[in-house]
């Protein structure tokens, strides 16, 4: 397959990089086509959990984006209850054959540490946390603790 | 045979939920709909069309409201329905004189709502997306219900039960949350959520399961017929009236007793929508086609090139059929045939000849037996000569009239006489024109066209023929044969479908449309859709370059486009010279040439990389049925008559053009970087005033990709991801060319300083056709 070697090389990259919140990373066997990367946040409040992320490459990558989705479920003004989120790295209008998958999940780890207000998906939390911030950080913090994987040792 | 026709066909099965009516189950209850009010993004007079699928389809409408967006009904409308029915709403436009057009369709399944524990349905108001013509999705429509309807059992074990007992049982457990409780009843949940859950996404219906192949590949098992498929069998039943059946070859089909016609692809409801729109909008489709004309008429005469009639004749057109005739004032005759063409040698060109122009447009002769050529008209034995036929000088110039004039008379010289016949029936054209199209000697489909409808008597002086051409060429498109895909899902241009091979026959089917897109050219007729721009260059036999990709894929034109502006040795892009394609949950590789598996792509040789990939990319897929289609073409005539056009004339000469209104296509403009007040704008809209049609249609097939209008005019122009309007963005400097995006509808137009220097810049950009603008 074109997109193998090119997959092979951004795994073994990613599993290498020595970075601790993205260098969880599993690959479907036989299936180089999807991985999955565990997200390790070091900010209040998803400091407390650690999130899966499920990524799936087309067949024509890295002519095409891979499509990204949250398996863990996370409070967050930027990602919606079904996992959804808005990156524009990985938007197709704005792809690039060349960006890598450590520089996506490094942009979508900023985005979980520094939501986006002002471009929010969820308007109700995204409000909780401009007026309210004490309990939108209670609250995502209660929802880590309940739903997030637990963090690597 | 028999054992597909009973229940265990997939797809209908009990076991999530779902199961067909037949069975008596529940009983057919009425519910009130309560059609409340709309809100629409363009105003119209219409109506609300409230129909049930189940137990018996019946429909209802509601009064017409005068020309509004938020047309308010206030109607209430009974329908009987059971728990499997599903409601359709139909928000219509009322149209005099022909059929009312779809303005937004939307569904209701009744299992996916609450009921209390008596089965009494109470919904105060909801809002139902509307689905517009071209999948947009800005309408909506308010209703509200009121009714009872009995539940249904909700497994296979419990069939037989009857509803009573069901809701004795539940014990004052509402079903709603019943239902919530029960992961089963997830799969029939509306469909959106559906698709978002991956563990409800994997589930089968009885009789299937799912494995994968060496490669990881998934594909599923139904080991009741004991085949396999990639495509993922559907949990959905079909839709009512339709059936699934296999042929003496075990290949799956499906009957739709409704209309009693048949398709290989599974009918899903996304489809048959699909097939609906398609149907709906074909009258106005029809209305438009019929105003598209080639060259203005009244200046036929300046530029023939056969030069004048001989003394006491006179070219007249028929103004029922458009069609020329010629009138001798001497003797008081008419004739269809030029007086010009016919001088000593009306009798045809002898079997196996056939006549051609030479690059410089002398007239010379092939005799296909011998396999010689000669300049001597065989009919004659005298040379016809650079002289034209009455002895006026062939002017050789490039403009497109003189092309259409010379292809003109290259048909008329190798037509062949009398005429053919061919019948069809109306609700059946497509399948009709086949066997009439397949079963005649290709060159007999020159002779004259004698089209006739069954049951309708008539004779044919060329407007059945034009009515035969649009039904066809519209015909061709339906979804439900699988044979043609719009590009990029945009701009109304068609490309053929890689997955047109679930029809075990496409390969005749793509020969047969070959063949019809010859007779069209050939007697001068127009089609309805037309092709891709690259489509035609392959007609031409020209190369595929990059820019033709934009309107095939952007997003692969868009990397493609990267990866030749930036160095890309340092980006370790792990590229090599062999390419990937999936097809219905197939994977195919190509290597882009020998050894490519092995051959990175490299700063040095990225350039031989794009081309090759270029071509794979437009080619992919579809070779075979490329190949059968100029099969089917070049046995009517060859391609190489029309060896004078360029791809975007090719269009205009098969499509025809039509009036553009500027005013509409002025309205429904954007601009980026400009006002619509700045004055390039308005020099902008002053020179596309200055033109004529056919300079309007090649500015428009320059900047949309296409010289066709939508049927809705400029505001339904779409784009590759959707509605696009027409956009002028200010571009670049004063003395670059203008460029254009097809597949965003865009041009962009640099500040020029003065209405000349656009003008002349302009004009430049819409004349060159080769590789323009992709600098």
């Amino acid at each position: 397959m074109s997109a193998t070697r090119r997959l092979q090389k951004e795994l073994g990259d990613l599993k290498s990089c020595g970075v601790k919140a993205y260098e969880n990373v599993d690959c479907e066997e036989s299936n180089l086509l999807k991985w999955t990367v565990l997200l390790v946040p070091d900010k209040e409040p998803y400091n407390k959990g650690a999130f899966k992320v499920g990524i799936t490459f087309p067949v024509d990558y890295p002519f095409k984006p891979p499509k990204v989705l949250f398996e863990t479920k996370i409070y967050h003004p930027n990602i919606d209850e079904e996992g959804k989120f808005c990156l524009p790295i990985v938007a197709r209008e704005n792809w690039k054959p060349a960006t890598k998958t450590e520089q996506v999940m490094m942009a979508l780890l900023s985005l979980i540490n520094e939501p986006e207000p002002s471009h929010p998906i969820r308007a109700d939390v995204a409000e909780e946390y401009q007026k309210d911030r004490k309990k939108f950080l209670k609250t995502a913090e209660e929802f880590t603790k309940k739903h997030a994987e637990k963090r690597p040792e | 045979m028999a054992r597909n026709e009973s229940t265990q066909q997939p797809g209908s099965s009990g076991s999530n939920g779902i199961s067909v009516e037949q069975n008596g189950s529940t009983k057919p209850s009425k519910i009130t709909v309560k059609v409340i009010s709309a809100s629409l993004s363009k105003a119209a007079d219409c109506y609300v069309e409230v129909s049930s699928d189940s137990p018996t389809v019946t429909t209802k409408k509601t009064a017409v409201k005068k020309k509004t967006l938020s047309p308010e009904w206030k109607e209430n409308i009974n329908v009987t329905a059971i728990d499997s029915s599903t409601l359709t709403f139909r928000v219509l436009q009322k149209v005099k004189l022909f059929e009312d057009s779809l303005i937004g369709m939307g569904k209701l399944k009744l299992s996916t709502l609450e009921r209390t524990e008596n089965g009494e349905l109470k919904v105060p108001e909801m809002s139902i997306q509307l689905t517009g013509k071209d999948y947009t999705k800005t309408d909506t429509l308010l209703i509200a219900l009121a009714g009872f309807i009995d539940k249904k059992r909700r497994s296979a074990g419990s069939r037989g039960e009857s509803s009573v007992s069901e809701a004795s049982t539940s014990n004052g457990v509402s079903s709603a949350s019943r239902r919530a409780n029960s992961g089963k009843r997830d799969t029939i949940a509306p469909q959106a959520n559906a698709a978002a859950q991956p563990v409800a996404d994997e589930q089968l219906p009885d009789g299937w399961e799912m494995r994968f192949d060496q490669y990881g590949r998934k594909y599923y098992v139904d080991h009741t017929t004991k085949s396999t498929t990639w495509e993922k069998p559907s949990t959905q039943p079909l839709p009512s009236g339709w059936e699934m059946r296999r042929d003496p070859r075990g290949r799956v089909y499906y009957v739709d007793h409704n209309t009693r016609t048949t398709t290989w692809q599974r009918p899903t409801a996304d489809m048959l929508e699909a097939h609906e729109q398609w149907q709906s909008g074909r009258d106005q489709a029809m209305m438009q086609w019929e105003q598209r004309f080639l060259l203005q008429q009244n200046n036929f005469n300046a530029d023939d090139p056969l030069g004048p009639l001989p003394d006491g004749w006179e070219k007249r057109q028929d103004p029922n059929t458009g069609r020329m005739y010629f009138v001798n004032h001497v003797n008081r005759t008419t004739q269809w045939e030029d007086p010009r063409t016919q001088g000593g040698s009306d009798q045809p060109l002898p079997d196996g000849w056939e006549m051609r122009f030479t690059e410089q447009g002398v007239p010379f002769f092939i005799d296909h037996q011998s396999k010689s050529t000669t300049y001597n008209d065989p009919r004659t034995g005298k040379p016809v000569g650079p002289l034209g036929v009455a002895g006026v000088q062939m002017a050789i110039e490039k403009s497109f009239r003189w092309k259409i004039a010379q292809f003109r008379y290259l048909c008329l010289s190798n037509s062949v006489p009398n005429h053919v016949k061919i019948t069809v029936s109306r609700n059946n054209v497509f399948e009709d024109s086949f066997q009439e199209i397949m079963r005649k000697n290709a060159v007999d489909l020159r002779r004259r066209l004698y089209i006739q409808f069954k049951g309708e008597e008539g004779l044919d002086y060329g407007g059945v023929a034009r009515e035969w051409f649009f039904l066809l060429s519209h015909e061709v498109l339906n979804p439900m044969y699988c044979l043609f895909m719009y590009a990029g899902n945009n701009n109304y241009s068609l490309q053929i479908n890689p997955a047109s091979f679930v029809n075990p026959d496409h390969l005749k089917y793509f020969e047969y449309i070959g063949r019809f897109i010859a007779m069209a050219l050939f007697h001068g007729k127009f089609i309805y859709s037309g092709f891709t721009m690259p489509f035609y260059k392959k007609m031409l036999n020209k190369k595929i370059a990059l820019k033709d990709i934009e309107q095939v894929d952007s997003e692969i034109y868009n990397s493609l486009m990267w990866i030749k502006e930036n160095n890309i040795d340092e980006c370790e892009m792990e590229l090599y010279f062999v390419a990937d394609f999936e097809l219905l949950g197939e994977v195919k590789s190509h290597e882009l040439k020998e050894g490519g598996t092995n051959i990175a792509v490299t700063e040095a040789n990225k350039l031989e990389y794009i081309e090759l990939l270029v071509e794979w990319r437009f080619n992919r897929g579809v070779e075979q049925q490329t190949k059968a289609f100029f099969t089917g073409f070049n046995s009517v005539f060859p391609l190489e008559w029309m060896q004078y056009f360029d791809e975007r004339e090719l269009e205009l000469l098969l499509c025809g053009m039509q009036d553009v209104d500027v005013d509409d296509w002025q309205r429904n403009t954007v601009y980026r970087h400009y006002a619509p007040q700045s004055k390039q704008v308005a020099w902008f809209w002053q020179w596309v005033r200055s033109l004529d049609q056919e300079k309007r249609a090649r500015l428009l097939q320059f900047v949309t990709g296409t010289c066709r209008v939508p049927v809705g005019g400029f505001a339904e122009l779409m784009g590759s991801t959707g509605p696009q309007l027409f956009c002028i963005e200010r571009v670049g400097k004063e003395n670059w060319l203008p460029r254009s995006h097809t597949c965003f509808n865009r041009l962009d137009l640099p500040p020029y300083r003065s209405y000349e220097q656009l003008a002349e810049k302009l004009n430049m950009a819409i004349e060159m056709t080769e590789g323009f603008g992709n600098e």
